[in-house]
């Protein structure tokens, strides 16, 4: 094994803690009953990691890793019921607090490019961020009635 | 080894404020704002820098960077599992699914003409054809180069994304929840960047708990289809639309100069 890869795998599982600490505070989730889902997520992207660095097709791992994460969960896969009812435990928005926690303490370094950036470029940014959500939101909403999903 | 010990703890003591905080949300006019947990430990994350509080410093931050990549993977990998059991659902509304694809080229017809009223050159082009991920950043920098007005345009939104992005579609979302239907809403999430999917789909979930499944479904499937399809789409359908769109307008901004010149 390699040092890139035992160290990736270290932060992994720190943040996998730290994670099922704020699975605790957020969402009163017991961490013994929060960890197979945890462990059953970091084995998803261990397997997606290795198999970016196997298969000759160059794709980012987390296509991998989002692929093997729907597959195990379809009805009908061995397992996927287990697989759901583990991984629930562990909860979407308490994932994403430690991912926004890294994010602002390395964020600062981008903060001198930011000034020089201007306060234009910042206007616009806004206006493209509105125009992809809404643009999405306004098809979505169309094709979805349409088709009388809602 | 020991920075890096240090920089985890002060991550684990910022999850366990923001998670202590919890999700709080307001009404706002007919939306509502919600703040996430993920906000308030960004936030706390910035303020630690050498600009006000100094407890990380330029090394820190670097040392970080590389991390929110890594864990970033366990939420994509819940994500997935979100997906699969919603597998029929997602199949039926794949039209919508696949079509509101194209809603990301949206950004082009409203931004391109702010750009250009705020004076922007072909800086605009970098700025205005997506949303400005790393998938952008590769392709500004293989068709112009990135030390080109259109590489100024791309790292400019670029920046702001990381450092709003999340904030802002977290708000956003909140505050279109009165306008769209929530699956609508939700396939819209799926801009291609993990953190802004997760702090718009969070808002959602946040207002319509009944339908949390299915928004963390469409989102996530939507954002997939992003990543996808997102590097075709820009090269073969949004810059060149941005391109066509900006000459159109430099075009008309000089016959309106010349009129007004010939006036004087």
């Amino acid at each position: 094994m390699n040092k890139k890869f035992v160290d990736m795998l270290v932060v992994l599982l720190i943040t996998a803690v730290i994670t099922l600490v704020g699975n605790f505070i957020g969402y009163k989730i017991n961490p013994i009953a929060a960890i197979p889902g945890m462990l059953i997520l970091i084995g998803i992207v261990v397997v997606g990691i290795l198999l970016a660095e196997i298969i000759p097709v160059k794709l980012p791992s987390i296509v991998y890793i989002s692929l093997i994460g729907i597959i195990i969960t379809i009805p009908g896969f061995p397992g996927a019921a287990f697989f759901t009812a583990m991984v629930s435990q562990v909860q979407f928005l308490s994932l994403t607090t430690p991912v926004l926690a890294y994010a602002g303490i390395s964020i600062g370094k981008d903060l001198d490019a930011f000034r020089e950036v201007g306060w234009k470029i910042i206007v616009v940014s806004m206006f493209v961020f509105v125009g992809t959500f809404v643009g999405s939101a306004i098809i979505a909403q169309v094709v979805l009635k349409l088709i009388g999903q809602i | 080894m020991k920075r890096d010990i240090k920089l985890h703890v002060i991550a684990l003591v910022l999850v366990v404020i923001a998670e202590l905080i919890g999700a709080k949300s307001f009404k706002v006019g007919p939306g509502t704002v919600v703040l996430l947990p993920m906000l308030f430990a960004l936030i706390m994350g910035m303020l630690l820098g050498p600009k006000v509080l100094k407890i990380v410093d330029m090394d820190d931050m670097k040392r970080a960077a590389p991390w929110i990549n890594i864990s970033v993977m366990l939420l994509i990998a819940k994500y997935g599992t979100n997906i699969g059991p919603t597998m029929p659902l997602l199949l039926k509304s794949s039209p919508a699914l696949i079509l509101q694809e194209f809603g990301n080229l949206g950004t082009i017809f409203l931004s391109l003409p702010i750009a250009m009223l705020l004076g922007l050159k072909r800086e605009t082009i970098g700025a205005c054809f997506s949303i400005a991920r790393e998938g952008s950043l590769a392709i500004v920098s293989d068709v112009y180069g990135l030390d080109t007005p259109e590489g100024r345009g791309v790292m400019g939104v670029y920046i702001s994304g990381t450092l709003f992005g999340t904030i802002f579609f977290g708000i956003m979302a909140g505050l279109l929840s009165p306008v769209f239907h929530p699956f609508a809403l939700a396939m819209a999430c799926g801009v291609g960047s993990a953190s802004m999917m997760a702090a718009s789909s969070g808002s959602l979930v946040a207002i319509f708990p009944q339908y949390a499944s299915e928004i963390q479904a469409f989102a996530s499937a939507s954002n997939l289809l992003t990543g996808a399809d997102g590097v075709y789409m820009s090269i073969f359908m949004a810059l060149p639309i941005t391109e066509w769109l900006y000459k159109k307008f430099s075009r008309g901004k000089a016959a309106v100069k010349a009129e007004v010149g010939a006036d004087e």
